[in-house]
């Protein structure tokens, strides 16, 4: 009876043996994702993996110069425009997004925020063409919403797709380094995504770029 | 499937129980069934009412009914549609993980569902589920509130029925934005479970504890009024108080002075998209749209409240 026992105890031991090796295999990103159990630490860790892989090439390959794409819409209109560098969710609703580059000087900034913004000028008439988003707190979907492989029917629900559009935001936010000093009157390149629901809105721009000279 | 579907509706016809079943005027394209929450709020009532309208426009006769968000009511409805033998449904569902079943009965007897206002959990089940941006209409109801808070000071937050995905969603974009400020501390969270009566009540036992609250979000427009009417009782209309949805009845509360902001749900036009994406999807086969789509939300206040009427904005 103790041999069989013995036995027993020695056979379990080495059938434990292969799960025991399991969990300290080298981690992978699906392994990781398997750990994360909330929407937000699995939305996380999903920016993080497309971030550089596929966001910040999308938004390369996609960006319009700024002030090029403010005279087209001023020349043709949001929609024709919008059909020719928007990026947009199907659906009738859904506002354009657009990714535009370009270079200016900061004219206000406002670091101490939690909504950290830049102003920035760049036709030198004095006012602000665009303000870019620094966060932590960044408003809005457009990082998300522009990109045309996150497809919201792919998710389990709205929390989860938000959860992922705040990750993203996120990353934007953190990806931001800023030299000390005060910035006004410093030069900026910046690239980025920002929504438009109407032609004259003011475009609040979330980078995947930012340099201040 | 489709025998099936054929025998329930002789069975119907047959006994005759329900007397509609034999319109005088037939429709020539056939039946529509529209499910909604029940029509006490107006929020539903507006999107039965937009979904009917532009169901008969496109020539089809309708069948309305109303599950109370009970989802045994609601598989019962399901039922009911079925046996009728309609060509879709249009629904606001009774919960995201009750109406998954459901939905799949009415598929499996060859009938197409189009989603409004809420999701389900499951997708490849529905044809299309059309819902309100809520997380991107939540930050802005969320950053009116901060600004009209300044920044600082105690609230209360009322949140809606926790089975429903709206509850969870909406609360995470109020709190995405207001946990970002340390000075912003909610001193009480509770569910009012969509109702004014509960938001009354509740708002009525919080703020006996918390006199020192200085705002109150909430997850609807039903628990804003409740909530309001309790501080209006109380004698606390210095209290910030904002709600989601856009009716009608916190319009006049906003153009009167007492609640400070909403955020609307394009309700009327997203239960008349659903309509004609059904009619699409009966007529040539496919919607042409991803199943899931977001309709982006507007937040409302006293400048432009006067322009809503219905769920919708004029321009």
């Amino acid at each position: 009876m103790r041999d069989c026992l013995k036995s027993l105890a020695v056979l379990s031991c080495v059938a434990l043996l292969p799960v025991a090796c399991k969990v300290v295999k080298t981690p992978d990103p699906e392994a990781a994702s398997a750990v994360a159990q909330t929407d937000e630490a699995r939305m996380a860790v999903y920016a993080a993996d497309i971030w550089d892989a596929k966001v910040l090439p999308m938004a390369k390959e996609s960006a319009v110069p700024l002030q090029e794409l403010k005279a087209e819409i001023a020349a043709n209109g949001l929609d024709a425009v919008g059909n020719a560098y928007g990026l947009r969710p199907e659906g009738e609703a859904n506002p354009w997004n657009f990714v535009s580059s370009g270079e200016g000087v900061i004219i206000e900034a406002n670091t101490q925020s939690r909504a950290a913004k830049l102003a920035v000028d760049i036709d030198g008439n004095g006012a602000a063409d665009l303000v870019v988003q620094l966060g932590p707190v960044v408003r809005g979907t457009a990082l998300r919403d522009a990109m045309p492989f996150i497809i919201f029917s792919d998710f389990r629900d709205q929390i989860e797709f938000a959860k992922l559009a705040r990750a993203l935001n996120d990353l934007a936010s953190q990806s931001v380094t800023l030299p000390e000093g005060d910035l006004v009157g410093r030069r900026v390149e910046f690239e980025g995504v920002y929504t438009l629901r109407n032609a004259g809105d003011a475009i609040e721009l979330v980078p995947t770029k930012l340099q201040v000279h | 499937m489709k025998l099936n579907r054929r025998h329930f509706m002789s069975g119907v016809t047959a006994t005759a129980v329900l007397p509609l079943a034999r319109p005088a005027f037939a429709a020539e394209k056939g039946l529509m069934a529209i499910i909604t929450p029940s029509h006490d709020n107006p929020f539903f009532k507006a999107e039965a009412v937009g979904a009917e309208a532009r169901a008969i426009d496109l020539g089809y006769e309708t069948l309305i009914m109303v599950h109370d968000d009970d989802p045994n009511k609601q598989s019962e409805l399901f039922d009911t549609a079925i046996a009728r033998g309609v060509n879709a449904i249009i629904l606001d569902n009774a919960g995201a993980d009750a109406t998954v079943a459901a939905v799949q009965r009415a598929k499996d007897a060859g009938i197409p569902s189009f989603l409004i206002d809420r999701e389900i959990k499951e997708s490849g089940i529905a044809i299309s589920q059309i819902v309100s941006n809520n997380y991107q209409g939540a930050q802005l109801g969320a950053e009116e509130f901060v600004r009209l808070m300044g920044e600082a000071g105690n609230y209360v937050e009322l949140v809606g029925r926790e089975a429903d995905t709206n509850a969870g969603i909406r609360s995470s974009g109020y709190h995405d934005i207001i946990d970002q400020y340390p000075d912003l501390v909610m001193v009480a969270q509770q569910s009012a479970n969509w109702s004014q009566t509960e938001g009354y009540e509740k708002m009525e036992t919080i703020l006996q504890a918390n006199p020192d609250i200085k705002g109150v979000i909430c997850g609807n427009d039903t628990m804003a009024m409740g909530a309001w009417a309790a501080l209006e009782t109380a004698g606390r209309t210095d209290v910030i108080v904002v709600g989601f949805d856009g009716s009608n009845d916190v319009r006049d509360s906003i153009l009167a002075g007492g609640i400070k902001a909403t955020v609307l749900q394009p309700a009327f036009r997203q239960a008349q998209i659903a309509v004609e994406q059904a009619d699409q999807f009966l007529t040539v086969g496919s919607t042409g749209q991803n199943e899931k789509q977001l309709m982006d939300c507007v937040l409302i206040t006293a400048e432009n409240a006067a322009k809503l009427e219905t769920f919708a904005l004029s321009a």
